[in-house]
Parts: C-alpha cells; sequence; structure tokens
C-alpha cells in the first residue's frame, strides 16, 4: 500500500518535471485561494471541487455562459409519461478519456454511485425513487412527485466510466481512505488530468476525443493553489499566472492602474443576510431584556431592517460593487419575485418608531454573531450594520469568528443575530426556501440550514406545491405569495449580492459564470 | 556516547507524547471537521453518520488514545481533506522545508559571522553602525512583510525572481529536491532570505557582542604580545572561543526555524509542512495537525540532541567531563 503511493507520487512527480520543459504557446496558467481536494466527483459537495472537475467530466446536461441549462450528455430530455420523472436521451458516439463508450449503463452506475451513503451528493437524489435503463441511449429517473426542476438540479451530477471504475476499485467515492478516483480522472469532458501533486500543482490537458468542439484555444492548463492574496495578486502582475480568483476588493485598484491586466467583475448568485434567533425564548447577549427576546415581534425585525442603510455599507464596505437585495435570490434567478422587488427602504426614524410600538423604545442589547473570513469583507460589514442598529437603540455586541468554527456554533444556537450568505444551488428560487425557509425538519430533510428556525405553516404548505407545479405561471404566483409571506414577517434580512472580482491578463479571454465555476473551455490565450 | 543518544531518543518519546496530548486537548477548538467535509445540501443525519464514523462523537482520552495507539503502530491514518494517507502528505512536503530552513540557515551564517567579526574589530565605524542599523529594522518588521516586499520588489518590480512556489525540483529518490537547478536556486532564494533575517541579526549580534568580550580577554593580550599574526589572531583564537554559546542559540533556533516557516511558507506558496499545517487548520483537518505536531516535536528533540554533541566536538573541556 504504502510503496504504491510512494511509486505513484514519484512517477507524478515525474510528468510534473517533463511537462515543464515542453513550453508551448498557448499555456494557460491560473490560480485559485482554494486546492479542490479531491478528483472525484462524488465524493465533496463543495464548490472548488465541482467547478474544477466540470472541466473534466460532464452531466447529463450542463450549463452555459448565461446558466441556463442545455444538452451534454442527455441530447434531450422530456417527461415520462404516465408516472413522474424525466427520460433522457443519451449523446452517442461519445467516448471517455480512455477510450470506452459512453452508454447508459455508465450513468445507472453514476446514480448508484452517487446516491450511496459514501457520496457527498446524494441528497440531489432525495427525490429519486427508481432508475431504469431503458436502452443503450435512454434512461428513466422516476421521482416520487411531479419534479419540473430535476434535470436543473443535477448539472453538477457528473458521470463516471463504470468499467474504469470498476478495473480500479472506485466503484464507491473514497470516504475513509482514497482510492484510484481520488487523485485520477476519468471523464467525457474537454480537459483531461495530465499530472496532479494535490496542494502544489495540477495541470490538465486538451482531451482530442471530445464530442463537442472548443470554443477556446488553451492546449495546457496548469493551475495552483495560492492561498496568500497578496501572493497571488504578485503571481499575476510578475505575469507568472494568467489568471486568478478572486482577488480581494481593495486589490482592484492595483490590477486596473497597471496595463496589460484586467478585472472581470460580476454579480454572484450568492445573497447576504441577517437571520434572528425566531425561536430562541431568549436573547443570549443581552442584560436589560431579562427572559424575553424581542426578536420574536416582527416590528423589532422590521425596523432592525429599516436601520440599515445599503447605500451607505455599498461606498464605504464594498466600493461600489453591490446589488441590494430584497428576497432571497437576486434578480435574474428562475422564480425571482418581480412583485416583491422592494427592500425596507433606510429610515432610522421608522425604526425607532417600531421599536417604540413594540415597547422597546430605548432599544436593547443583543449578540450579533458573523464570520471573518467566509465572505467578501464579512467583518467589516458587520461593524458598518452595527453602528448603523446603534444608531437607532439596537446596541450590537459583535463577534466575530473563522468560518471553521462559525456553524458549530450556529447549530448550537449560539446567537441573537447571524449573518449568511447564501448561493441557490439550482439557481432556483425554490432552493433557498427549502434550506432557509421551510421549518426545521430532520426527517423530511428541510430547513437544515435555518438556523434560527423561521417557521410559518403556510410556506411549509407552499414548498412542496412549488416544487412540484408544472405551469411556470402559477408556480411563480406560488413563490410571490411565499416571498410576499417572509418579506412582511422579516424573516431574514437579505442585505446584497456579492460580487465576483477575477483578474487576468489583458490577452486572455474568458467567461466569468454567476455560479462562481471557470470553465477552461471558454478561454482563448490571443 | 551511545548511550547518551539512546536515552535522549528514548527522552524524545516523553516530549512527543506531551505534544500529541497538549495539540489533541487543543483541537476541539479549532472547529468543526464535520462541516469543513461536507457540502451545504448534505443531510444532518448524514453529518451525523459521518461525525460517528470518524469517530469524532467518543470522548477525549478514548479519541487521544486511539490516534497515539495508531501511531505508534506505524498508522499515521488519513487526512480529512483529501483522504490521502497523512504519512505520505507529510513525507512529500518534508523536503521542501527542510531545504528553505538550511537554506536559511546557511545564509544566515555566511553572512552573520562576518559582519559580526567585523563589526566587534571595527566597533565605531561607519559601515558597523549602518549594519546594525539595518539589521535592526530587519528584525522590527514582521516577516510577512518583508516576504511580500522582497515579492514586489524583486519579483514584480524587478521581474528577476518567481514570486510564489518551488520551481526546478529535481527528483533523488523519494527526496524533491530544488537545489540542483537554476530555477530551483532562484525560486528558493527570496523565501531562504526572508526566513533567515531573524536568525542573520540574530546570530550577527551573538558573535559579535562575544567576540568583543572575547578580545579583551588576557589570553588574547597574551598573544598579540606573542606577536601572532591578525588574522590568526582573530579567526584561530578569538572567533573559535565564541562559537560554543552561538551554536546553542543558533541550534535552538533552528528548530524554531522549521517549526515556524508557516509564515514563509504561506507568503512564498512554499508547498513545505508550514503550509500544510495551515490548509489543515483551515479545513479542521486533526489527523494532518496532530501528525505534523509530533513531527515538528521530534525535530526539536533532534536538533537539541545535535546541538549537545557539537559542544562536545568544539569544547575540549567537555570530551573530558562525559569521558569522566
Amino acid at each position: 500500500m504504502k510503496l504504491a503511493h510512494l511509486l505513484r507520487s514519484t512517477a507524478l512527480a515525474g510528468i510534473v518535471v517533463l511537462g515543464g520543459t515542453a513550453a508551448q504557446a498557448e499555456t494557460f496558467r491560473w490560480a485559485s485561494t482554494t486546492d479542490p481536494q479531491t478528483m472525484d466527483p462524488h465524493a465533496v459537495n463543495a464548490a472548488p471541487v465541482l467547478s474544477f472537475l466540470n472541466n473534466i467530466y460532464e452531466g447529463l446536461v450542463r450549463r452555459n455562459q448565461g446558466m441556463a441549462i442545455e444538452p451534454s450528455l442527455a441530447a434531450s430530455w422530456e417527461q415520462l409519461e404516465g408516472e413522474n420523472g424525466w427520460r433522457f436521451n443519451l449523446r452517442q458516439g461519445v467516448t471517455f478519456q480512455d477510450g470506452s463508450d459512453f452508454t447508459a449503463e455508465d450513468v445507472m452506475f453514476s446514480y448508484e454511485r452517487a446516491s450511496s451513503e459514501a457520496s457527498d451528493v446524494r441528497s440531489w437524489f432525495a427525490p429519486v425513487t427508481e432508475v431504469r435503463v431503458v436502452d443503450e441511449f435512454t434512461i428513466d429517473f422516476v421521482t416520487n412527485a411531479p419534479n419540473p426542476l430535476f434535470p436543473d438540479s443535477i448539472a453538477n451530477f457528473l458521470i463516471l466510466d463504470s468499467g474504469w471504475a470498476a478495473a480500479n476499485g472506485a466503484e464507491l467515492p473514497a470516504r475513509d481512505s482514497e482510492n484510484f478516483a481520488t487523485r485520477e480522472a476519468n471523464g467525457t469532458g474537454p480537459f483531461m488530468l495530465s499530472s496532479r501533486d494535490p496542494g502544489v500543482r495540477t495541470t490538465l490537458a486538451p482531451f482530442d476525443g471530445w464530442w463537442d468542439e472548443a470554443q477556446g484555444n488553451v492546449t495546457e492548463a496548469i493551475f495552483t493553489p495560492i492561498g496568500n492574496s497578496s501572493t497571488g495578486l504578485a503571481a499575476l502582475l510578475s505575469g507568472e499566472i494568467d489568471f486568478i480568483e478572486p482577488i480581494p476588493l481593495q486589490d482592484v485598484g492595483q490590477v486596473e492602474g497597471r496595463d496589460g491586466f484586467k478585472v472581470i467583475e460580476g454579480e454572484e448568485t450568492r445573497v447576504i443576510m441577517f437571520g434572528f434567533g425566531h425561536e430562541h425564548e431568549a436573547l443570549l447577549y443581552s442584560s436589560e431584556t431579562e427572559g424575553t427576546n424581542p426578536f420574536t415581534d416582527p416590528r423589532v425585525r422590521l425596523a432592525a431592517a429599516h436601520a440599515l442603510n445599503m447605500d451607505a455599507i455599498d461606498r464605504v464596505v464594498m466600493r461600489g460593487k453591490i446589488e441590494a437585495a430584497s428576497q432571497l435570490v437576486p434578480a435574474g434567478i428562475s422564480g425571482f419575485s418581480e412583485a416583491n422587488a422592494e427592500r425596507p427602504a433606510y429610515d432610522p426614524d421608522r425604526a425607532r418608531e417600531l421599536l417604540a410600538e413594540a415597547g422597546y423604545p430605548d432599544g436593547f442589547s443583543f449578540g450579533l454573531k458573523c464570520t471573518n473570513d467566509r465572505y467578501i469583507n464579512d467583518e467589516a460589514l458587520c461593524r458598518a450594520a452595527s453602528s448603523m442598529f446603534a444608531a437607532v437603540g439596537l446596541d450590537a455586541e459583535l463577534t466575530s469568528v473563522p468560518v471553521r468554527n462559525y456553524w458549530e456554533q450556529l447549530r448550537a444556537d449560539d446567537f441573537d443575530m447571524y449573518l449568511l450568505g447564501w448561493s441557490p444551488g439550482t439557481f432556483d428560487a425554490e432552493h433557498p426556501i427549502r434550506f432557509l425557509l421551510h421549518s426545521q425538519d430532520d426527517e423530511a430533510r428541510l430547513g437544515s440550514w435555518n438556523f434560527g428556525n423561521y417557521s410559518n405553516a403556510r410556506v411549509d404548505e407552499l414548498l412542496p406545491q412549488i416544487q412540484q407545479e408544472l405551469d411556470p405561471a402559477t408556480r411563480q404566483t406560488l413563490i410571490d405569495e411565499l416571498v410576499a409571506i417572509s418579506q412582511e414577517e422579516v424573516a431574514y434580512i437579505p442585505l446584497y449580492t456579492q460580487p465576483l472580482i477575477w483578474a487576468a491578463k489583458e490577452n486572455i479571454d474568458l467567461t466569468q459564470r454567476a455560479d462562481n465555476f471557470f470553465m477552461l473551455r471558454w478561454v482563448s490565450v490571443n | 556516547m551511545v548511550y547518551f543518544i539512546l536515552k535522549r531518543l528514548f527522552q524524545s518519546i516523553f516530549v512527543m507524547l506531551a505534544v500529541a496530548f497538549l495539540s489533541f486537548s487543543l483541537f476541539r477548538f479549532v472547529g468543526d471537521p464535520v462541516s469543513q467535509m461536507t457540502g451545504v445540501e448534505t443531510t444532518v443525519e448524514d453529518r451525523e453518520r459521518l461525525r460517528e464514523e470518524l469517530g469524532l462523537n467518543d470522548p477525549f482520552l478514548f479519541q487521544f488514545a486511539r490516534f497515539t495507539g495508531d501511531l505508534l503502530q506505524g498508522d499515521f491514518g488519513y487526512s480529512y481533506r483529501t483522504r490521502q494517507p497523512v504519512a505520505e502528505m507529510i513525507a512529500d512536503r518534508i523536503p521542501a522545508t527542510l531545504e528553505l530552513g538550511t537554506v536559511a540557515l546557511i545564509i544566515s551564517l555566511l553572512v552573520g559571522i562576518p559582519a559580526g567579526v567585523y563589526t566587534a574589530l571595527n566597533p565605531r565605524g561607519f559601515v558597523t553602525q549602518s549594519i546594525l542599523l539595518t539589521t535592526l529594522v530587519g528584525v522590527s518588521i514582521p516577516t510577512f512583510v518583508i516576504g511580500i516586499m522582497l515579492i514586489f520588489l524583486f519579483g514584480v518590480q524587478l521581474g528577476w525572481l518567481p514570486t510564489f512556489g518551488r520551481g526546478g525540483t529535481v527528483q533523488i529518490g523519494g527526496w524533491t529536491s530544488s537545489l540542483f537547478t537554476v530555477e530551483g536556486w532562484r525560486a528558493l532564494i527570496l523565501p531562504a532570505f526572508t526566513l533567515g533575517v531573524y536568525q542573520l541579526t540574530l546570530t550577527m549580534r551573538l558573535v559579535r557582542a562575544e567576540m568583543m568580550e572575547v578580545m579583551r580577554s588576557d589570553y588574547i593580550l597574551f598573544a598579540t604580545a606573542r606577536g601572532i599574526p591578525w588574522r590568526r589572531l582573530h579567526f584561530r583564537h578569538a572567533l573559535a572561543n565564541t562559537m560554543v554559546p552561538v551554536i546553542t542559540i543558533i541550534g535552538l533556533q533552528f528548530g524554531g526555524v522549521i517549526a515556524f516557516s508557516i509564515v514563509t511558507e504561506s507568503v512564498f506558496q512554499w508547498p513545505g509542512m508550514g503550509l500544510l499545517f495551515l490548509e489543515s487548520i483551515r479545513f479542521v483537518d486533526i489527523p494532518v495537525m496532530g501528525v505534523y505536531l509530533v513531527v515538528i516535536a521530534f525535530f526539536f528533540v533532534l536538533v537539541n540532541l545535535a546541538v549537545d554533541l557539537l559542544y562536545i566536538a568544539i569544547d575540549p573541556r567537555l570530551r573530558v567531563k562525559e569521558a569522566a
């Protein structure tokens, strides 16, 4: 076992040395803060991993530059007749990078692998009751209820070759110890893994046999994780890398001020918000509100919302790069409620009035819990918000912790108000409803990130209807009703959508997708 | 002699156990590994199952006993983050850190000792005063600031040296070395200097103080009277006698250089153990953190042992004592 590892890492290092000498015109070097932990597409459901592996592996469907779903390994799909679910008609003539053919068997195998207990992506298949191989190029996914969004929800369900996995003992995702698929890859996608030194350097080469036509011209891609943002900036400015994502807001000027470099900016789909301990009987970080929790009163929550000046936060903390948010998804996401696109205006007088009405004319103190390394300038945001709250009498005691401690503390209900960012994984308004607005229900696997346990019977009733409604107009009416409830009750205070800030050399053409995924097939080195 | 070495190695086991115990009792404050290992959509029950599988629900002492038990059997476990064997991850990163630390040490000695001798022999010169002032500034600035400044000067402005990483490595057996190519040295020089700058100042000031002390002693006066040439006097008679305390401090510092190369490695994205440790903290990768700290403790023990042995080599009086 040990010897095999040693031999493999020796062989890998040998490839790295050789690869370095073969200089090519369209070599593309890029860096990001986090190394993908694994090359196994089912082992970790994390953006750095799935973004990277979408260059090597492919799903049945994929997202285009504008985030819309388009055919990939499935050439087309339609709803099943007579039962709930979807039929996928697979693309013919597709081969894996090792030369074997892609068939429905591989999809079946990948489904079994991805929905196994060892997989971290199995929640995608929670609605699936049965999968049937109809013929070599047709496969049916049967669901427990009508599920119009199912194809969208499996855009990152990446397909492995069953023969390759079986031959190399990688039938299941690695849980305790690594297996062959942790450091090797064999997809159908536009790029092949040519070497991997975890945490140091990963290189990719184009796959000649790819079924689709590449829109970029990269012939060799070298990825290096660079954790320290100053080092990353220096690496870009010195010309050693062609592209880096993300860069800190405060470095934007440095890059823009130099010839030959550019900043690529866009809005991420992540909405930053404050949440409340709806269910807490008393405030934890307050002396004068003995035994009561003022935040259970919607007027107090609305007062907090009115206290926040988003323009000032945009100007002071986020350097003018944010888009204020009215609901838990940004405009442009499917299901966004146009009818409820207003957010509570900055109105400190109204906030004081509301507090007085609720019985707190002098305000009260409470604990605000924030991360300091998870979202862009998160700690600065919370400090700015605290002083805005203080101006209306809401005296926030701010605690900032690293994200590695954060979720544990939120799960232990250690907060009065907290910061949260949410990116809808399915790019549909239903996603945050399922995770943030539905009451906590471990059995039904709902509300798992609803830390304060906001609970409204009508919301809980609307969610399954939204999930199953096939008619888009009716579905939107249901969503509009739900968003109106959540705004009226101030379930959360949505603040803004976070910007995406990438930096590259001037001669690099690339596409920035709102999910922060980076696709090499759209990269051109000019 | 052999008995002495064996005794020290035996003691080192207790040092490592103590370090393992202390670090293990702190890990619970680092964060929750399961949140870092799973995605947002993972269900509460799947998370709980993983926690159970990893044995994170077991009592602290039980977890500690399992960790040390496995360690004593040579099983270093698997990383929570990458699922790779921890022994292999650390072994892969050791060469980078050792080479960086050693080159940093050599730079500090090659510059620090001559500078110390020079400033001791010409205590009032203009050059001496400027050296003393520059090095004082050098130690007062935090390592990462020095690193970033060097990167922007030599990497970005002048474009002479790479800004990050370890280039031009050559594989010799299981050892990845950057000492055999020009590219490797180019990547090594900035981080090594950054890491060595504190050491350098310390060495210089120590040599200077000791040397000035020795130069005032009777035997130097006597040797001067005998008409021994200056060069021989300074380097053969005076310098040799300044070296015992210098070696102690430098030796002890070297353990620190290896252990605390974390900052330098992070600034230069140098793929050594320190960088691995930093990544492991971010992901609450308990197996890697535990093994790293035990390995570092072992390094400290080794370095101290080497220092003791060097004493005996340099100072004949200690040899007599040991024999007696």
